[in-house]
């Protein structure tokens, strides 16, 4: 199905939580759009001013009906909302109080006012008119909103009382009209929303009433005349003239379907008209309900990583798992309490395969939840200029070889992760974590976006990473000593979790220390964690440098066994150290190089070329291997020992 | 819909690096995207650049999906209006494969080329033209995305959605109504439902009422160049 088609199915399967209070971003019915709103006035069902307050920024989100020209507006001549809107729009009284109005309308101040006034009268004139809004319109007539407001203390006036303050220069602290609004910004550019108190009806809000979302929705469907065919339901049907904007966020004013052929050669040539009407039409319905959805799922699962986002749905609206995020967020709170349990006795083996097992457990309960028809779709989107954006992925997949893809690609893609002090799990890195490590510094929003591009392949159908990821972050993970400590060691687990996954239909890695293995790579690694152990045992306490083994890591990935022959010497002075201090350290290190040498090759321990990612796999399980058996050798020498 | 291939079928394989057939509703904002299978109107223009004579007209039966469908988004500078450049981002389909099967019917509304509608003719003119890879230069899509032809049995080879069952597409744009090729002074543009099964989507025809949804573009003169074919004067001797 095509995108649009998708999400039009969406918003009907979801039409259950259109406006559901309970979340941040509702779902917005259709001829709506969500606004900060920064004053609000309540009124009686007469029409008679009652009170008048400052929304604070926490509540200043509202969902405002809006007509096809004010939902995407921009430019001089911003076309008018026809309930809530700028003081520009609703005060009779804005000239009057010193108020500029936005350019285009300088020649004739009145006019947003007097669009205003048109477009509710129609409205309320109209035969699905709302009695509430009715009151509005009432209040609006006697135009004293402005003088309302001072009175009210909302707004301010200056010392003469006869204009706003364009900004507070007083001492004392700034009323909170002028931190409610945004930055930038002054008093004229208020935006007022209403509320209605009558007795018998518990919602005041007029912005949250579903009969009056309806009242606007019915009322703009049937003021709209011109019918054609629309191209993604192929019914006779009132065409859009204008696609909503605001996907993304609220300042957002690209467009997924927009016009441009005055400017760019986009559609020229059979087609004559302007506007682009004879080459693509949609219906109104259609697009209204398919942009709100994509809004909805956006700000509720989308991923926004600067200009791209990415999201990932299920056309029925249940609940999938992200795929953009690494696997520490797969499982919930719960899920890592047993994880930290299970572990916490610690036999280095059993990660991985109790990594497997969570996984299968969590992404068997979506399948029960999804079932086997549902589809899942995936998009990402980015714009390329302010006002147009492109769909750079879509892709329709079941929902059986959705999850599969998702498992595959956390188990393959997996390897212990230490983010940080806070955050250290087994799992797949996130894309946005794969590009970072691969490109460092030079990363921007433009590479980012192109890498997430070039990841959702690999986690949605499997296939190989790209080489040039792999081999970057190999050499991030391999340039110890330029980097701080805790960048490498994220670094380290996510260059071995790439190299794992671009090696698995060759070699199988576990994620444990395999003793048996006795490739090159392998066992190189292997003697560069035990240098690196031995010399940070050996360190005393304030002694914080690098090991020999650390710094020379770099140097050990091209030459081999030129560099080992300078760490190995370099290790005597530490081995007098630790005979002294920690002799059955000493003989673990000793009994576990003797364990690597043996099992060398003897010609290939002498050639010096390039060790292949492998090392860093070994390095990471060798290491890891000498801190665990650290509890039970401590029980089985020290008795000895003493 | 009959599978029976007419007399004068042609069947070749196409393939090329991108493909990029564009979907309507995004080309007129200038950010191209694809759709995921190809349009009725590329491959009828594929086999026009194989080989095309105003006598007849090509109809496209059926095409197969032989590779993954894959798309990839670039980033192109187009041109403005006004001189200099513009961003955008276009998204193709990578790595792409068809096999395809059209057949030619002559074009009833050109009274003036009866002389030259001989089967036999432009069917072994067509068949020799695509052993060479084709009259013209043949692109999928749009123009940038070259691509080549060759002859190809339909049914060989193995294809990635052989076992895929049904997949449904939506409405899609199926081509262009010329006023030259439907005898009505309109520009219309036909769109269907497009549903691929077992890797292969089996086109309808232009003339066909129940699948063919039409939108009227806007009133088109047809305007054949003349010819009076062989009677032309000093042609033959």
């Amino acid at each position: 199905m095509n995108w649009i088609e998708t999400l039009y199915q969406t918003y009907e399967s979801c039409s259950g939580r259109i406006g559901d209070a309970q979340e941040q971003e509702p779902l917005l019915p259709i001829c709506h759009t969500p606004q900060n709103a920064h004053v609000e006035i309540t009124l009686d069902p007469l029409g008679e001013f009652q009170a008048a307050s400052v929304i604070e920024k926490a509540r200043q989100k509202t969902v405002v009906p809006c007509t096809e020209a004010s939902g995407g507006r921009s430019g001089k001549k911003p076309a008018t909302h026809p309930l809530c809107d700028k003081l520009q729009y609703v005060a009779g009284d804005f000239s009057k109080f010193g108020g500029k109005v936005t350019s285009g309308f300088s020649s004739n101040p009145v006019e947003p006012h007097q669009h205003y006034l048109a477009l509710l009268s129609a409205w309320c004139e109209s035969p699905q008119g709302h009695p509430r809004v009715r009151s509005v319109l009432r209040y609006i007539k006697t135009g004293h909103v402005i003088r309302d407001l001072a009175e009210a203390r909302v707004l301010h006036l200056d010392s003469a009382g006869k204009s706003l303050l364009a900004e507070w220069t007083r001492d004392d602290d700034p009323p909170p009209i002028f931190a409610a609004l945004p930055g930038g910004t002054s008093q004229w550019d208020a935006f007022v929303r209403w509320a209605i108190e009558e007795p018998g009806n518990p919602e005041v809000r007029l912005w949250a009433d579903p009969s009056v979302w309806e009242s606007w929705s019915t009322y703009y469907t049937s003021s709209i005349v011109e019918t054609g065919l629309c191209q993604v339901t192929g019914l006779q049907v009132s065409l859009a003239k204008q696609h909503p904007a605001k996907l993304r966020h609220g300042a957002d004013k690209a467009k997924l379907i927009s016009s441009n052929d005055s400017s760019g050669y986009t559609f020229r040539g059979r087609f004559t008209d302007p506007d682009g009407d004879q080459a693509c039409g949609v219906g109104f319905d259609v697009t209204q309900k398919a942009h709100n959805a994509l809004r909805w799922l956006i700000a509720r699962q989308g991923r926004r990583d600067g200009g791209q986002a990415v999201v990932a749905w299920a056309v029925s609206g249940h609940e999938i798992p992200q795929i953009v995020d690494a696997s520490d967020s797969l499982f919930d709170e719960d899920d890592s309490k047993q994880e930290s349990e299970s572990t916490a006795g610690n036999e280095a083996i059993d990660v991985g395969q109790d990594y497997a097992l969570r996984l299968k457990k969590k992404i068997g309960g979506y399948r029960a939840e999804l079932g086997d028809t549902n589809d899942i779709v995936v998009l990402a989107m980015d714009s390329a200029t302010r006002g147009r954006m492109a769909i750079t992925y879509s892709r329709e997949i079941a929902s059986s070889e959705f999850l599969d893809s998702l498992e595959s690609w956390h188990l393959t893609c997996s390897w212990h992760q230490n983010f940080g002090k806070d955050r250290k799990f087994v799992g797949a890195p996130a894309p946005r974590d794969i590009a970072k490590c691969a490109f460092g510094r030079r990363l921007d929003d433009k590479l980012l976006a192109s890498t997430h591009r070039r990841l959702l392949p690999c986690i949605l159908d499997a296939r190989p990473i790209p080489d040039d990821l792999v081999r970057s972050c190999l050499h991030r993970a391999e340039a110890r000593s330029g980097q701080d400590r805790w960048d490498w060691e994220k670094s380290l687990g996510i260059a071995c979790a790439l190299f794992r996954k671009q090696q698995i239909n060759n070699h199988q890695y576990s994620m444990a220390l395999e003793r048996d293995r006795t490739s090159r790579n392998y066992l190189y690694g292997r003697l560069l964690a035990v240098a690196d152990h031995l010399e940070s045992m050996a360190l005393e306490k304030d002694e914080e440098r690098e090991s020999n083994a650390a710094r020379l890591t770099l140097r050990f990935a091209d030459h081999p066994f030129s560099t080992w022959r300078k760490i190995e010497p370099a290790l005597t002075p530490y081995r007098r150290r630790l005979k002294a201090n920690k002799p059955w350290w000493l003989a673990r290190y000793d009994k576990e190089l003797d364990e690597i040498m043996n099992l060398f090759q003897p010609d290939e321990f002498n050639a010096d070329d390039k060790l292949s990612g492998e090392f860093l796999l070994a390095f990471h399980c060798q290491r890891s291997a000498l801190w665990q058996k650290w509890d039970k050798h401590d029980e089985d020498e020290s008795p000895e020992e003493n | 819909m009959s599978h029976k291939t007419p007399k004068n079928s042609i069947s070749f394989a196409v393939w090329g690096k991108y493909a990029l057939f564009t979907d309507p509703l995004t080309k007129v904002g200038g950010e191209k995207c694809t759709y995921h299978v190809p349009t009725y109107e590329a491959l009828k223009g594929i086999a026009e650049s194989i080989y095309w004579k105003p006598t007849f007209t090509w109809i496209i039966d059926r095409v197969r999906v032989m590779n993954p469908i894959r798309t990839e988004a670039k980033n192109v500078k187009p041109i403005n209006i006004s001189g200099g450049n513009t961003l955008a981002t276009y998204t193709y389909l990578a790595d792409v494969r068809y096999h395809v099967i059209a057949h030619f019917e002559w074009n009833l509304h050109r009274e003036d080329l009866t002389a030259d509608r001989i089967e036999g003719k432009h069917y072994q003119v067509a068949q020799r033209m695509l052993k060479k890879g084709g009259r013209r230069d043949i692109y999928l899509g749009a123009r940038e995305c070259q691509a080549y032809v060759e002859p190809c049995d339909f049914e060989t080879g193995d294809g990635a959605y052989d076992d895929a069952g049904e997949l449904a597409f939506g409405l899609m744009f199926h081509g262009f109504d010329y006023p030259d090729t439907t005898g009505e002074a309109k520009l219309q543009s036909r769109f269907w439902s497009a549903t691929m099964r077992d890797g292969k989507l089996d086109f309808p025809r232009p003339d066909d009422k129940d699948a063919i949804t039409r939108k009227f573009v806007r009133e088109m003169e047809p305007s054949p160049p003349p010819s009076v074919g062989l009677a032309e004067k000093g042609l033959l001797p």
